[in-house]
């Protein structure tokens, strides 16, 4: 009750203390490069919608500003956008330098200079939001963007979804390089350590030739920051621990630079987590634990305009997969369903921090090395080469005792990308790429999918031509894809091509896929408060190789998957719009889109389920249909005062199968989410501080085929025929907390975030989760996260 | 440049370590976990005839269809010994599992059961800890004839065996059901 007499204390305090609109803000920009002061930069406030230039001393000047949370950002000519964000309780004087190289090369890590990048089809989280999600995996942070969403499987293993599509249709940029570890598993999350970044990005829709044009789905932009070339040394610790599973996190980076004839930059991070049982509203999940050790280490050296980065990262992570998840056939599974609780055995184990079969460990390696040379202000050459490296190994429940893997899976990738970007012309931007790809997949022990090796070859080009108010960029890219000696070991698998048992170590053969991508995009800025944009595009993925000689049981999770070697690629058109109004009270974006996609890969449903000594077991074959995908995504914010705001999310979705004239199975529901925040102004030692509450609403997803040939057993034993062994899950709310503040002690600032998911401790399942057959979802969550600066 | 070189050096060495750690062949583990063979054998206790019944999948779960799945056929009103034998026959000499579930057998359980009240299944043989196993048993088949399903099911529960664990109850790693005939 205090906490809470102390709330309401606070924001009646924050009436009185209104409207003392006498502030100034004021500072100079100076070019970082030459130390000049920077004439005719534009700097703006941009909750108050006020913009000035510098003037010929490079000084600006605001006056006449309210206490509260602010944004500047100043830019120039070629420069990309710095911001700023600040709490003014008094006069600020607060000087920028900007500099040409380093704002070049933001620009080419975020999206090569090729994107409008409409904002409506972009979500960003970083600052205060990023640090919220500090101790999470990639996938749950992404959560936070609208349109986002994730497939679950169980409480560790998180797959970004993008407007419904994901697995191999969202491509995922580590530090610029696309992620190619074993993306298309369901049940296989990001091999991403997302203490490396200081920022994420999601582009959604097809929107970007740059990296390919199979992201269908959309793209993820982890982004660490950039080096530093400063003489000094610093670091930060980042400390997480989460009450349901009594997981922890501590993660920490170390950079410096030495800056003589030569300049450098250096930079080390790590990460180690670990978590045990998770719990639910009801009971714990046995084996449900997680353990992750990654590190990075990155180093860039500069010389008049030629610069060489290299980075490397590993990352490590074994994860126990829910005991009662672990099924040995269909009855099993239907026993599970109709029981709606784990059996007693497994449910009344209690928690623990041990990790038993059936478990994975993933292992992955990045390595990049990037080296350009630029004419400032004009145009750059950038050379990228890249190896990675992702093993997988997928460990079983036995019958006999073994240390070894029951699956394992060793992924070599290679590339290299040579970028020419122009910023010649005033009004034409650019760049033009070639990227030349070789993978190695070689498996071990059971067979899920082939040997292969594959060398893709890709060529782009973007532009962008801005006039006034209008902005106009086109792309085009040109792919083939060509995968060879794609065999089993030596043992003898069923011949997907031909029908027919192979002869051994003799190869499947091989399959070649070529097309072209392109997008565009108009976007118009009817004043300062109002702008829209509308982008169309065509995108094509070849068929992986999984969709294509899959042949085997999934791990764990007691299903057969079989390819179809004769899938041809599926092809998608897209058209988004978006509107984006901001005012000093009103912040909105409103984006629809629509998805066609032609020859779309899913599984399909065999009937009947398949015969095997170990029982029935449900089969899926790879299929292609016509599909549409529908959707809206929408973002309000309102702000009552300096103090008080209003955040409301929601995000809508229909996909349709046209073929089948039917809704399409394994597509996330609509959801709503909406705060209430409050910004508490800075005492003398705690600064920035906020408490917001929460809530999501999470609808039941109804739009699933009404029949098939699956018959179900409800808790009345009535029997229907339906599309799945369990009908959606309802509708569930969650309400979270969370409250940061900064405090200063000895002129630093330690960063506090604390926060409860599931205040409620509410009982639910998600019908996104994998594991909604076995158990319920996870029950509250309390966390503490902690940064302190070194 | 010196630095530069160094540089390259290193990215060599990066480039090399992961070429060479390829393909590393070791023994399949899998291997010895692969069950392609239910064999049941079925002796009349007056006559001492035997039958042998079998089902049979070489490539396991998935892939190509079992290569025998036979019917049990039994005369009404007898009663037989059953001994179970469990193989994997996808490598020759073929490996008998019977003897590692019987070594394992406080974390094994064999369940039979008759369809339509076809045969009475009892005096499971029992474990080291005197619960029921069921690698022999006994069958008393019924005064009437009739056709049915005969399953075989064996259940892998480590740690978890207790008196009356329904059939339901750890990891299925056979479930077979053979049609069954009394005539």
């Amino acid at each position: 009750m205090k906490f809470l007499s102390a709330i309401s204390f606070f924001l009646l305090f924050s009436a009185f203390v209104q409207a003392q609109c006498i502030l100034t803000i004021s500072g100079n920009v100076k070019d970082a490069d030459t130390r000049s002061a920077l004439m005719g930069a534009t700097v703006s406030i941009i909750e108050l919608k006020r913009t000035i230039l510098t003037d010929n001393e490079g000084k600006y000047t605001f006056s006449g500003i309210c206490p509260g949370d602010y944004t500047l950002r100043i830019t120039h000519a070629d420069c990309q956008a710095l911001d700023f964000h600040f709490h003014l309780k008094e006069d600020i004087v607060k000087s920028f330098q900007l500099s040409h190289a380093e704002n070049l090369l933001k620009e080419v890590v975020v999206v090569g200079a090729t994107s409008v990048r409409p904002e409506g089809m972009t979500g960003e989280l970083k600052g205060k939001e990023l640090a919220a999600t500090r101790g999470l995996t990639l996938g749950e942070s992404l959560q936070r963007i609208t349109g986002v969403t994730v497939l679950q499987t169980g409480n560790n293993i998180y797959k970004p979804v993008i407007q419904g599509l994901h697995s191999s249709r969202v491509l995922i940029l580590n530090n610029g390089i696309r992620q190619e570890g074993q993306q298309w598993g369901s049940e296989h999350a990001p091999e991403i350590d997302p203490y490396v970044a200081n920022r994420l990005t999601v582009i959604k829709g097809a929107a970007s030739v740059r990296y390919g044009g199979d992201a269908i789905g959309g793209v993820v932009l982890v982004e660490p920051r950039l080096l530093q070339y400063k003489k000094t040394v610093q670091g930060e610790v980042n400390l997480a621990a989460f009450s349901n599973n009594r997981q922890g996190v501590l993660s920490a980076v170390l950079e410096g630079g030495f800056d003589q004839r030569e300049q450098t930059s250096w930079r080390v991070q790590g990460t180690v987590k670990r978590g045990g049982n998770a719990k639910t509203a009801d009971y714990w999940l046995k084996n449900s634990g997680v353990e992750e050790m990654n590190m990075s280490a990155a180093a860039g050296w500069k010389k008049g305009n030629k610069n060489l980065e290299l980075f490397y990262s590993i990352f490590n992570t074994r994860i126990g997969i829910f005991s009662g998840s672990h099924i040995g056939n269909l009855t099993d599974l239907e026993n599970l369903v109709r029981a709606a609780v784990p059996p007693d055995y497994i449910k009344d184990e209690g928690f623990s921090y041990a990790i038993g079969r059936p478990y994975q460990f993933v292992q992955h390696h990045l390595f990049k090395l990037k080296a350009f040379s630029e004419e400032i202000g004009k145009s750059r050459l950038n050379l990228i080469f890249s190896s990675q490296l992702n093993i997988r190994k997928e460990f079983d429940i036995t019958r006999t005792e073994t240390d070894l893997p029951q699956l394992q899976l060793n992924l070599q990738t290679h590339s290299a990308d040579l970028v020419w970007e122009h910023f010649s012309a005033k009004k034409i931007k650019g760049s033009i790429g070639v990227n030349a790809m070789y993978q190695d997949n070689y498996i071990n022990y059971r067979y899920f999918v082939p040997n292969y090796q594959s060398i893709d070859l890709g060529i782009w080009a973007a532009e962008r031509y801005q006039h006034e108010n209008w902005q106009v960029e086109m792309g085009l890219r040109f792919d083939s894809r060509n995968r060879f000696n794609i065999k089993d070991n030596d043992k003898q698998p069923y011949d997907l091509l031909m029908g027919n048992m192979l002869v051994p170590g003799d190869a499947y053969g091989k399959r070649s896929f070529s097309g072209l991508s392109g997008t565009g995009v108009v976007a118009y800025k009817f004043n300062e408060n109002l702008r829209t944009s509308f982008t169309a595009s065509t995108a094509w993925r070849a068929p992986q190789v999984n969709e294509m000689f899959s042949n085997g049981l999934h791990h764990g999770a007691a299903r057969i998957e079989r390819g179809e070697a004769k899938l041809s690629p599926e092809k998608a058109y897209s058209v988004l719009g978006t509107l984006i109004y901001n005012t000093e009270k009103w912040e909105a974006e409103f984006g629809v889109y629509n998805k066609e996609i032609q020859d779309f890969i899913y599984l399909k449903p065999v009937y009947p389920a398949l015969l095997t000594i170990r029982g029935a077991f449900p089969a899926f074959d790879y299929a292609q249909t016509n599909a549409s995908l529908t959707g809206m995504d929408m973002r309000l914010a309102y702000r009552f005062t300096n103090h008080f705001q209003t955040h409301l999310k929601a995000s809508v979705l229909r996909a349709y199968d046209k073929t089948a004239k039917t809704w399409l199975i394994q597509m996330p529901s609509d959801r709503y989410e909406s705060d209430l925040e409050y910004s508490f102004i800075d005492g003398r030692k705690l600064k920035q501080s906020s408490l917001k509450l929460g809530f999501q609403y999470i609808t039941k997803q109804t739009h699933v085929p009404p029949t098939g040939n699956i018959k179900v057993t409800d808790l009345a034993g009535n029997t229907t025929m339906q599309s799945d062994y369990m009908l959606p899950p309802d509708a569930y709310t969650l309400f979270n907390l969370e409250a940061t503040t900064g405090i200063e002690f000895k002129k630093r600032r330690l960063d506090v975030v604390f926060g409860i998911n599931n205040l409620f401790d509410v009982a639910y399942r998600d019908y996104m989760n994998a594991f909604r057959y076995f158990a319920l979802d996870r029950g509250r969550n309390i966390s503490l996260k902690i940064k302190l600066p070194i | 440049m010196k630095k530069m070189n160094l540089h390259l050096v290193a990215l060599m060495f990066l480039f090399g370590s992961f070429i060479s750690c390829k393909k590393d062949s070791v023994a399949d583990p899998n291997e010895s976990e692969l069950i392609t063979t239910v064999r049941v054998k079925l002796t009349e206790k007056l006559s001492g005839v035997q039958t042998v019944y079998e089902f049979k999948d070489l490539d396991g779960v998935g892939g190509a269809a079992p290569s025998k799945f036979d019917e049990i056929v039994l005369t009404k009103g007898k009663v037989y010994d059953c001994t179970l034998q469990l193989l994997n026959e996808s490598k020759t000499p073929a490996d008998d599992i019977t003897l590692e579930v019987a070594a394992e057998g406080v974390d094994h359980q064999i369940y039979l059961s008759a369809s339509d009240a076809l045969a009475v299944i009892s005096n499971y043989s029992l474990d080291s800890k005197g619960l029921p196993l069921g690698i022999t048993s006994t069958w008393t088949t019924a005064a009437v004839a009739g056709t049915g399903t005969l399953n075989v099911t064996l259940k892998h529960k480590p740690g978890v065996k207790a008196a009356g664990d329904p059939v339901s109850k750890g990891d299925t790693d056979i479930s077979v059901d053979f049609k069954l005939s009394v005539k």
